[in-house]
């Protein structure tokens, strides 16, 4: 799956991706649950966080 | 490059076109009264064409080149950005506004009043574009 795909499938921009994978930009709830669902996992076993 | 980087820099370069238009006409009328020149219409009026035809004609011609990004709407990350950088923008508009009506109250100039609101209204756009820009490429 390419950048531009899940852009679409979540709907946000190809860069928009690119930023939430280089730690750059915490997508919101909805975007980083939707996210999870696209790839049928859970959300922890997408994002970290780290205090 | 994100649609929304690349209208930021065609607004910005149709920005700076404009500018120096405008500035270079006022600049040539003042030195023909030995003063500064007050502000006409039919000089704000060209200002306002350039600007309005070199961002439709900047627009056009990356439309062209990624026509699905343009009519896409914004998602969540590019309203952080263009949320952070129409505050930054309000508050360098607020600033030039305020100065430019002390300075008013200062010299009683109108012209100067006139200048310094514009000025500051070219800034704070300048600024808004600028930050949307630096928000693409180097922050969230």
């Amino acid at each position: 799956m390419t950048q531009a795909e899940l852009g679409d499938a979540i709907g946000v921009t190809r860069q928009t991706v690119i930023a939430i994978e280089q730690g750059r930009y915490s997508p919101s709830l909805e975007s980083a649950f939707r996210i999870a669902r696209h790839f049928g996992v859970g959300l922890e076993d997408v994002f970290s966080w780290n205090e | 490059m994100p649609f929304q980087e690349k209208s930021a820099w065609v607004m910005s370069l149709a920005l700076l076109l404009g500018s120096v238009f405008y500035f270079g006409v006022v600049a040539a009328m003042s030195e023909g009264i030995s003063q500064l020149a007050p502000p006409t219409a039919p000089v704000v009026a060209a200002f306002t064409v350039i600007l309005v035809v070199a961002a439709i004609l900047g627009h056009v011609a990356i439309a062209v080149f990624s026509p699905k990004d343009a009519s896409e709407p914004l998602d969540e990350r590019e309203r952080e950005i263009f949320h952070r950088a129409g505050h930054v923008s309000g508050n360098v508009f607020g600033i030039g506004a305020v100065t430019s009506l002390g300075i008013y109250l200062l010299s009683g100039s109108g012209t100067v009043l006139f200048y310094g609101v514009f000025i500051s209204l070219i800034i704070s756009q300048l600024a808004e574009y600028g930050i949307r820009i630096f928000l693409y490429r180097c922050s969230i």
